[in-house]
């Protein structure tokens, strides 16, 4: 991974980009949710950082200038279907079948980052715990329930 | 709510003016206010193809956006004001996904306060009503940070104005 991302990155100037499987291809360039939120994947070391950019129309308080919360909790899923895919090499999307979310902190305009963790992969059930930071400080955290 | 005295109709219409142009993610996401009274509103959402998931029907993220959204005008309406609130937590069960073409209609109440926490429940379906697609429950800080909503709107003779 470390290395096609290497590679990726010479068609960019900053960032090394993940090269992703077919499923997470699917999953970040042909839902065109996904494309509009602006999700981006980064190949740090030998962990992906998924990561979203604040923008107008992620904006929940306009007094605040903060990230709504369905907009925290379609990152927070998004990056946990990402990952799930990757790590576990599925051959298609999981189904997200229930999520819950604890919003801790305002999450205020910036660059938020998604770090998930699957915490049990079954035969018919994968549970996801996804921890949300701005800068370094903790704002959220999800829990999604995945089917195979 | 056709019941309803001209404060829930000047409510109606304030609400409409937050939720609607003023408002950068409503705006482009569609988001409309169809009911709001008694601590209950109904909202809904008009497919579009940037809020699509991969089957074409509104991608679930959207439908929690929406449910999000639904669950704070609910508390507002119960509280008879728009002072501050924030989400504390939220949970949505997803029955069913959207089909492509669908508009999705939302619809949540507020059914306890207490302290400075707001209890709320609520569900998504199709607009036609026949097809549960999500139900959410969750609970919202009552007078959180920053400035009410309807601050700007009462002087220009709003809700309490």
């Amino acid at each position: 991974m470390a290395d096609s991302g290497a590679q990726a990155a010479g068609n960019h100037n900053e960032a090394k980009v993940v090269l992703l499987n077919p499923v997470q291809a699917q999953l970040l360039e042909k839902t065109p949710f996904v494309g509009f939120l602006g999700i981006e994947l980064i190949d740090s070391a030998d962990e992906i950082i998924y990561q979203l950019t604040f923008r107008d129309q992620h904006i929940g308080n306009p007094l605040l200038r903060t990230f709504h919360g369905g907009i925290l909790a379609s990152f927070g899923e998004i990056s946990a279907a990402l990952h799930v895919t990757g790590v576990l090499g599925l051959d298609s999307e999981p189904h997200c079948e229930s999520m819950t979310f604890d919003y801790l902190r305002p999450a205020f305009a910036g660059t938020i980052r998604a770090v998930p963790r699957i915490i049990r992969s079954g035969k018919r059930f994968i549970v996801v715990s996804v921890d949300i930071y701005l800068d370094q400080t903790l704002v959220s955290m999800g829990r999604f329930i995945y089917t195979r | 709510m056709k019941g309803d005295t001209g404060m829930a109709d000047r409510y109606l219409t304030m609400a409409k003016t937050f939720f609607g142009t003023s408002h950068p993610l409503f705006n482009a996401f569609g988001v409309e206010v169809e009911e709001i009274g008694k601590g209950r509103a109904v909202m809904s959402i008009r497919p579009q193809p940037f809020l699509a998931g991969r089957g074409g029907g509104v991608h679930r993220g959207v439908i929690v956006t929406l449910l999000d959204t639904n669950c704070g005008l609910a508390i507002f309406s119960r509280l008879g004001d728009m002072r501050p609130i924030a989400t504390i937590d939220l949970r949505v069960d997803f029955i069913a996904e959207a089909g492509a073409g669908n508009a999705v209609t939302s619809e949540v109440e507020c059914y306890a306060v207490k302290g400075d926490i707001a209890y709320v429940r609520g569900r998504a379906s199709t607009d036609s009503g026949d097809q549960l697609l999500a139900t959410v429950s969750g609970s919202f800080a009552v007078g959180t940070l920053g400035p009410a909503f309807d601050s700007s709107m009462k002087e220009k003779g709003g809700v309490n104005g």
